[in-house]
């Protein structure tokens, strides 16, 4: 072994210990970095050599640089972060919905439901009173402005639910695309290099991904060049460098759908920030909105079907007190056409909704969309046939396929057309008989009863118990919603934890790392001068 | 575990904003007064608290409803007194038919019967704001008018009972009929013979709608030359007969006979005729009066009942909604405290590192 040999060993060691120090510096440069794994240079023994009586060290060499990173905690980090999207977005519309219907701060129906009623009350016990009669129609009216706006406030959180959803799409897409770049990279990266990987290409990546976790759900896997393919809602949304689009576009209820690369997978998508607002959106439509449209048609119907018996003080009868309930029609067919439907029987009414659908041999099929249950069927004649069921009577004509369908409900425009129909006070019938009998007030009296009347269309509950129901159905979702969310977030925190126990960067550990590195260098260093004196003192023989 | 600066960091981060956020919760309630400030706060204690403000309105409604009822039934109360002293006048001038009376006592009579009759009247149209009050439901029209045409008086109203709720279940009338209260349906102690044992028969005929009863009373036997009939309706009709007679006149203004003594002992009988009805119907008004009585406590108990289920369902109410302000006080030093000592732990790790310590 010669002197030089020592010089070789020195020099490996100031080289390793450099190395160390440079990615030292690295960490704690990245210390605040998120998605940043601290990495470690991974030092080896350098071959020996074989030397008269046996092997010799030939010093250090640095086989790589590793990154702390560990596979499943990445897992479980996208998986909970697509949960807590989910959440965190369902809890926020939930919660503005809940705000509508704070009743605890006397917010919405309950006041001037009560108020309408007792107005009736006052009527009865005064039938002949004009000033009772006009604070009737004053109180129908606050009763009509506050369902209204109830309304409104739904459909205005729906409506920012929807704008919110195109922004999240957009920010998939250039997310998406992001990853699709890093794959390229990193891929061409790796390419040439037999051990190591490109840990900050792939610490980026990561992050993206956990980003796109947050948006919406997907799933993913890596290929064996290091790019990934995601999937979302079971179609591909990144494969390797190419980018498939996701796209949001209005349906006819104004909410917006999604579709990627041209395929419709709004029911697919599940979690993430996504997949919260789209459940969150189709949880109000179909419950709380539902609910008051059904409770405020029920109201029309009722007060209408007293008031319509009743006589007015000047002897009129057959006078609605609100407007009319309205049927609306939706056409799912390219033959056949709704000319004609109305109310014929408004007692009858379930204010259920209801499909109607033909099949193959042009038979019809009226179905209540609420029970299931199909309430009548008859031939289909395509020059026009008349359909009557539970009150309701629709003309259709046209050719008819197995395929289309139309549907009817009586509760779409309930509160857009909930209005105090009556103006002349003297039309208002608290009377209960048809000459002119000012003190009657038996039909009043049945009016301001209906408040504590259970209705067969709200499940046999009264107007204020449905309504009961209603504010605690609002309430229990979001606390559901506000309970996922801090379940999610603990969660969350935990394996962030996790993650960052195994990959965060300590700074203590690197200051300790600097101390030993610079100290190893020293003693580098130290070695290659005593191997120079050796060499000095050989040279001066 | 391996912990590093960033999981301090964001563990402190939790800690503050958890901190931040009770002590936010606490101070709306104590904002508030409330310690449910949204449904989701506790639902069923919200869907509670909206139960007894439904019940408490309701009651409330009630009690509005028996006060606006009451003074009706006061005031009915009084025109029953007012109506059974006429009546118990009429009562004593028709018992002066037994004896002869002079003809300046008779003008006198005829004159406080006319008098009574008139008062009568008057009362049975009295009005309360818009309101007549013995029509039944035709409450825009006077309860009795004369008819010149019949010379008798008639009803206008009808049996209507104008009803107010003063509980979940319950209704109450607040008006009573003039029918029931001026037209007196026979009883069942009506004489078969008049004073000099005249005999004398009632007939009575009603009608269900109004409820008004018609009685047609007959003296003598028929073919006799004193023989009489007269109907009457209502107790305006008994006393204008009763004035007329006096006068020894129908109500018409003709005699009642062309033979002096007849027409004398044929007024006389009418009178007389007459005090029965005038003292049943003076038993009926005061019959009304009690039922009204009867009508008027069970509105002060129901007040009563109201009052304490109000003040029942608002401790309920407070006791669901309301938060209990020493205890949120406390709780809210208590996080504070708690925060305090988390922030000056934090600013002391924070600030440290193994790099202050290498030279």
């Amino acid at each position: 072994m010669s002197l030089s040999g020592l010089l070789d060993i020195g020099k490996s060691a100031l080289l390793a210990s450099q190395t160390a120090l440079s990615v030292t510096s690295h960490n704690i440069a990245n210390v605040n970095t998120p998605g940043f794994n601290r990495q470690e240079a991974i030092l080896n023994i350098a071959s020996p050599v074989a030397v008269q009586g046996g092997l010799m060290g030939m010093g250090v060499m640095v086989t790589g640089i590793k990154r702390n990173y560990d596979n499943f905690i990445q897992g479980q980090l996208l998986l909970q972060q697509q949960n807590h999207g989910r959440t965190s977005a369902q809890s926020q519309v939930l919660s503005q919905v809940e705000q509508i219907f704070n009743e605890v701060k006397d917010l919405g129906l309950q006041t001037s439901l009560q108020d309408f009623f007792n107005a009736w009350n006052d009527v009865a016990v005064n039938p002949e009173g004009y000033t009772q009669r006009n604070v009737l129609i004053q109180k129908a009216n606050s009763l009509v402005s506050s369902a209204k706006s109830m309304e409104r406030s739904i459909l205005a959180t729906l409506k920012n639910t929807n704008t919110e959803i195109n922004d999240i799409v957009d920010r998939i897409n250039s997310t998406a695309s992001d990853i699709a770049m890093l794959n390229d990279k990193i891929v061409q990266a790796e390419a040439g290099v037999n051990s190591g990987t490109a840990n900050d290409l792939r610490d980026q990546r990561d992050n993206l991904l956990n980003q796109l976790g947050d948006l919406t759900g997907i799933t993913y896997y890596e290929d064996k060049n290091g790019a990934v393919n995601v999937m979302m809602g079971m179609r591909s949304l990144v494969s390797a460098t190419k980018t498939n689009t996701l796209f949001s576009q209005m349906n006819s209820d104004g909410n917006n759908e999604i579709y990627l690369d041209g395929i419709h997978i709004t029911s697919n998508v599940n979690k993430g920030q996504l997949g919260g607002l789209i459940a969150a959106r189709d949880n109000i439509a179909s419950g709380p909105l539902m609910d008051l449209r059904r409770l405020i048609a029920s109201v029309t119907k009722e007060v209408n079907l007293l008031h319509l018996s009743g006589f007015g003080l000047d002897g009129s009868t057959n006078n609605n007190f609100f407007n009319t309930l309205q049927l609306s029609t939706e056409d799912a067919s390219a033959g056949a056409a709704i000319p004609s439907s109305s109310i014929t029987d408004l007692s009858q009414l379930t204010l259920d909704e209801y499909d109607i659908t033909f099949d193959a041999s042009s038979n019809y099929y009226v179905k209540d969309k609420q029970t299931g249950a199909t309430v009548t069927s008859g031939t289909y004649d395509p020059t026009g046939t008349t359909i009557a069921f539970d009150g309701i009577e629709v003309d259709i004509s046209g050719t008819v396929t197995s395929s289309d369908s139309f549907s009817i409900s009586p509760l779409t425009d309930a509160i857009r057309n909930f209005g105090v129909s009556i103006t002349d006070t003297d039309k208002i019938a608290a009377s209960s008989f048809g000459t002119e009998l000012h003190g009657n007030n038996a039909n009043a009296l049945q009016l301001s009863k209906l408040s504590d009347t259970t209705i067969a269309n709200l499940s046999g509950s009264s107007f204020s118990g449905y309504y009961q129901r209603l504010v605690s159905d609002v309430g229990v979702m979001s606390r559901r919603a506000s309970d996922s969310l801090k379940f999610d977030d603990t969660m969350l925190n935990e394996i962030q934890n996790r993650r960052e126990s195994v990959s965060g960067v300590s700074l203590d550990e690197e200051a300790a790392n600097l101390i030993r590195f610079q100290r190893s260098f020293e003693a580098g260093a130290k070695m290659l001068q005593v191997t120079d004196e050796l060499l000095q003192t050989i040279l001066n023989l | 575990m391996r912990i590093t600066a960033n999981m301090m960091f964001n563990q402190l981060t939790k800690s503050l904003q958890g901190s931040m956020s009770d002590i936010a919760e606490l101070n709306t309630r104590l904002f508030t007064g409330k310690k449910i400030n949204k449904p989701s706060d506790d639902v069923i204690g919200t869907v509670n608290a909206m139960d007894y403000k439904v019940n408490i309105n309701a009651n409330e409604q009630f009690q509005r409803n028996i006060d606006a009822a009451s003074v009706y039934l006061d005031f009915n109360d009084k025109s029953m007194t007012s109506i059974s002293d006429n009546l118990s006048k009429l009562k004593a001038i028709s018992y002066q038919a037994v004896n002869q009376q002079q003809q300046a006592d008779r003008d006198v009579f005829a004159q406080q019967a006319a008098d009574y009759r008139d008062f009568l009247l008057t009362l049975s149209n009295s009005k309360i704001g818009e309101r007549y009050m013995f029509s039944g439901y035709r409450t825009d029209q006077k309860a009795f008018a004369f008819n010149a045409a019949t010379n008798h008086y008639g009803y206008n109203g009808d049996f209507g009972e104008i009803k107010v709720q003063f509980d979940k279940e319950a209704n109450m009338a607040v008006n009573v009929q003039g029918s029931r209260v001026f037209s007196v349906p026979l009883s069942r102690s009506m004489p078969a013979a008049l004073f000099d044992g005249t005999p004398v028969s009632y007939t009575e005929a009603a009608d269900t709608v109004t409820g008004v009863t018609t009685v047609t009373v007959a003296i003598g036997n028929a073919g006799d030359p004193a023989y009489d009939t007269f109907t009457y309706s209502n107790v305006m009709d008994m006393a204008n007969i009763m004035s007329a007679a006096w006068q020894y006149k129908n109500i018409d203004g003709a005699d009642l006979n062309a033979d002096p003594t007849l027409n004398e002992t044929m007024a006389m009988h009418r009178i007389n005729a007459l005090s029965v009805p005038f003292d049943d119907a003076n038993k009926q008004v005061l019959t009304i009066q009690a039922e009204v009585g009867t009508r008027q406590s069970e509105f002060k108990d129901q007040t009563t009942k109201l009052d304490n289920s109000t003040l029942t369902l608002q401790n309920a109410l407070a006791k669901t909604e309301d938060a209990d302000m020493t205890e949120t006080i406390v709780a809210i030093q208590q996080a504070q405290t708690a925060l305090e000592a988390l922030r000056s732990s934090s600013a002391t790790l924070l600030s440290q590192s193994l790099f202050d310590f290498l030279k």
